[in-house]
């Protein structure tokens, strides 16, 4: 080819080609384009020279690049970035600069990419906008969660004790118009549960559509990949505040580090917790997280050398809703709350403490993930469910051994009055890890679990429940009370081996009616009376035993309470005929009544329910006649229930219940 | 005359076009387009009783699809970076792009510009963030490139960091 023909050629490409005179002149090898004519007006032709850097502020820049070019000795071609330049009217050209050699020659193309250019915004501008779309529903969608978690537990929760009070309120005697005030309550309270249910499963349908567009194919997040990660992205804020941020070495790359969870989020408590620990790291301390594998769970530790935690805040505090500390630090105290409120819907737990000499660790824990999360629900439901079919509630005929792990006060206390004055005993206790003490110290009918507390959540005290129960047919039956009341929550629940789920609020009577199902009897609260009353306790001491279990133990602890409280109750019943104090009158012979009832004392019972009666009819001089029979059965009674302490020799005060009771007191925290 | 070239800098989408063009042209559009390449724009300024030419280079955003290319950043007299008030994420980006001025162009002056600051409802820059800017000592400014808010004063505080 004729190299005289190629400026022709190379123009007609749409190339305008400048020879290199030195500095910033250059001399047009070709007539300039249609292109550049719009954009820079005539061009002089040579031999005249054009100075292209006063032409255009992009090429006086790029020429530097272009004369090292140049001056090497290399081969190929120096290309510019693609730049936007505007003619007099405002019309827009893209332009690329390519400083090559031709014929020895410095020479300058230049050539305006205009289609590629417009394929090139194009696909940017989707890929950007996708990114963006990305970002907003992240955020949308943290949003959402604390504001149904809100809707779940910052409203819900009051309203089960609520609920609760007035069951338990329900209970006392009171006047007609003190009962219509009740209803009045109680109705009120359940027209607002409605109204949050509904609430609830918009939101939770609508949250849960667009996680599942979000994610796709689901994956379980690696603990130690979202770490390195974090610590990437958060780097050069350490680094700007001279404070070290580490992995501690010993963590193994290799492990199994999959836990349960959705990978952005699982940052974002990372992200949260590392941002806090810098805000108290003062500059060349360190802040270090580091990984634990208990088989089960994952747990990772970040420990700073701050000053601590705040003594004006509980740890518990610090996960709450706008929880900050007097300091004022923090955002508006959202950060913590969602970590805990994602770390407890994935099964885990979360917490803090102020180190031994100096600082604080914040920690959290999650289910261990081992397979693709549909296959591990699977194996973890199939794993945990033994037998596969969840076992009925254990045919106890009388009071159950319960154990209630609950770490609302108001809850706890209310259940518990409600239980105990159904006839069973109780042990209540604040948190999973006091739940396991009390598991492992003695044998309980039925456990009732929060699914979330603080220090062990409740779906790894139930795990660890179950694993540590050797003998399956010895195993308590397992419920859990949640605030999460979407159909898949209680799925989800049943999965990690609770054979019931009761939502939160919840009715007494639904727990109530679960163990009626206990007694074939049917009457699960006042253990079933037999049909002959020939005796004040049918069928002696190994009845009575027979009724709470085979627990002799237990029996004799709750002679021991009988004996006590009853005699008590006795001389109050006595008082108040005196007074005529008609609800204290039918509230101490329904106390009497049930008391009695356990003991199978048919004939003390039925004269209670007697005062009972007059109580509420204001019928007291006749009240004060049976007042004497029932003192008389009772007299026996108590006669009956020594002997048998005596003659049986029960157990000494180290009993299971007790031992129980030392090392979670009820009402604790 | 005097003639100081100017770089815009974050991450993408965080809105250095509009800034730009809000300080130049007075005009803001809402759609956001992307930034493909450089765009450079002028203005004229005052300074000290000095008639100074602003050559704002427009560089794109970076992220995974575009790399900054710092030979852009020669004879930079500053820059201005930018953040997106309302993506937290943009703020790392920022740290990041600022230390990687020091290390390929060297030290030169700049102003931190929170922008979007007219979706304030939408505000994710919270109290950690506002401490760590603090803890850098720069110099931060919250602007709007819809209402205009603190645009022309993030421009003349750049340039009498420059001046000075």
């Amino acid at each position: 080819m004729n190299v005289s023909s190629l400026p022709f050629f190379v123009r007609e490409l749409g190339y305008a080609l400048f020879e290199s005179k030195g500095k910033d002149q250059f001399v047009a090898l070709t007539e300039a384009p249609a292109w550049l004519l719009d954009l820079w007006g005539p061009m002089p032709a040579p031999p005249a020279e054009i100075n292209l850097a006063e032409r255009s502020p992009y090429l006086e820049n790029f020429l530097d690049e272009a004369r090292a070019f140049w001056k090497s000795d290399g081969s190929g071609e120096c290309r510019s970035e693609t730049w936007v330049e505007s003619n007099p009217a405002g019309r827009e050209a893209p332009l690329q600069a390519i400083a090559l050699r031709l014929q020895d020659k410095p020479v300058l193309a230049l050539h305006s990419p205009d289609l590629v250019f417009r394929e090139q915004v194009q696909t940017l501008q989707t890929a950007r906008n996708a990114l963006l779309d990305h970002e907003r529903l992240l955020s949308e969608i943290q949003t959402k969660e604390i504001l149904l978690h809100c809707i779940i537990h910052d409203l819900s929760q009051p309203l089960s004790v609520m609920h609760v009070a007035l069951d338990c309120l329900s209970d006392e005697v009171m006047d007609a118009k003190h009962k219509k005030f009740v209803e009045l309550g109680k109705n009120a309270s359940e027209r607002q549960e409605s109204m949050i249910r509904e609430v609830l499963q918009i939101f939770s349908a609508d949250l849960r559509a667009t996680l599942d567009a979000e994610k796709g194919a689901a994956s379980s997040p690696n603990l130690r990949k979202s770490a390195d990660a974090v610590i990437t992205s958060l780097g050069p804020a350490f680094e700007a505040k001279q404070v070290r941020l580490v992995l501690t070495a010993s963590q193994n790359a290799d492990k199994n580090w999959l836990v349960r969870g959705e990978e952005s989020r699982l940052r974002r408590i990372f992200s949260n917790l590392l941002e806090n620990a810098l805000r108290y790291s003062p500059a060349g301390s360190s802040v270090s997280i580091a990984l634990e594998d208990d088989g089960e769970f994952c747990q990772a530790n970040v420990d700073d050398q701050g000053p601590g935690l705040p003594p004006d805040l509980r740890p518990s505090q610090i996960f709450g809703l706008f929880s900050k500390g007097k300091q004022g630090s923090g955002k508006a105290g959202l950060g913590m709350y969602f970590c805990r409120i994602t770390v407890e819907r994935w099964g885990g737990s979360i917490g803090c403490a102020s180190l031994p000499e100096k600082g604080a660790r914040f920690w959290f824990r999650l289910p261990h993930a081992a397979a693709a999360p549909a296959e591990q629900n699977k194996h973890a439901a199939h794993e945990l469910t033994t037998p596969a079919t969840p076992p009925e509630i254990p045919h106890i005929e009388g009071p159950l051994r319960i154990l209630l792990a609950e770490d609302q006060d108001e809850i706890r206390m209310l259940t518990t009055h409600q239980l105990e004055r159904n006839g069973h005993e109780v042990v209540a206790v604040s948190n999973g890890q006091e739940a396991l003490d009390a598991a492992r110290a003695s044998q309980f009918d039925v456990i009732l679990l929060d699914e979330q507390m603080p220090i062990v959540g409740g779906v790894e005290a139930a795990h660890k429940i179950r694993r540590e129960s050797v003998d399956a047919t010895k195993r308590p039956y397992l419920i859990a009370l949640t605030g999460n009341n979407t159909d898949e929550d209680h799925q989800r629940l049943r999965s990690e081996g609770f054979d019931f789920v009761l939502g939160k609020p919840f009715r007494l009577s639904a727990l109530t009616d679960l163990f009626q199902r206990s007694t074939p009897s049917g009457q699960p609260n006042l253990p079933a009376a037999p049909a002959t009353r020939n005796t004040e306790h049918p069928g002696g001491f190994p009845a009575m035993l027979e009724r709470v279990g085979g627990d002799a133990k237990l029996l004799r602890q709750m002679i021991r309470t009988f004996l006590k409280d009853t005699r008590k109750r006795m001389s109050s019943l006595q008082r108040q005929i005196r007074r005529k104090n008609s609800p204290e009158v039918a509230a101490l012979a329904h106390a009497i009544l049930g008391s009695s009832a356990i003991f199978g004392a048919s004939e003390a019972s039925k004269l209670a329910k007697q005062i009972q009666a007059l109580g509420r009819e204001a019928a007291f001089s006749q009240a004060e006649k049976v007042y004497e029979l029932l003192k008389e059965e009772i007299a026996n009674l108590e006669r009956n229930l020594r002997g048998y302490v005596g003659h049986n020799r029960l157990s000494s005060d180290s009993g299971t219940a007790r031992k129980a009771r030392r090392v979670a007191p009820k009402g604790s925290r | 005359m005097i003639q100081k070239k100017i770089c815009m800098l974050g991450s993408f989408a965080v809105g250095k076009t509009s800034l730009v063009r809000r300080y130049v042209e007075s005009i803001y559009s809402d759609k956001y387009q992307t930034t493909v390449g450089v765009k450079i724009m002028k203005k004229v300024v005052q300074s000290r009783d000095k008639e100074v030419t602003l050559v704002l280079w427009d560089i794109y955003g970076e992220d995974d699809f575009q790399k900054m290319r710092w030979s852009s950043f020669n004879g930079a007299a500053g820059f201005l970076l930018v953040a997106d008030g309302t993506r937290r994420a943009t703020f790392a980006k920022a740290v990041e792009l600022e230390e990687k001025v020091r290390q390929e162009v060297g030290t030169i002056p700049f102003v931190f510009v929170i922008n979007k600051h007219d979706r304030v409802e939408e505000w994710a820059f919270d109290d950690a963030i506002e401490e760590q800017i603090a803890a850098k000592g720069w110099t931060v400014l919250r602007s709007s490139a819809k209402s205009g808010e603190n645009v022309e004063e993030a421009f003349s505080a750049l340039l009498r960091k420059i001046m000075a």
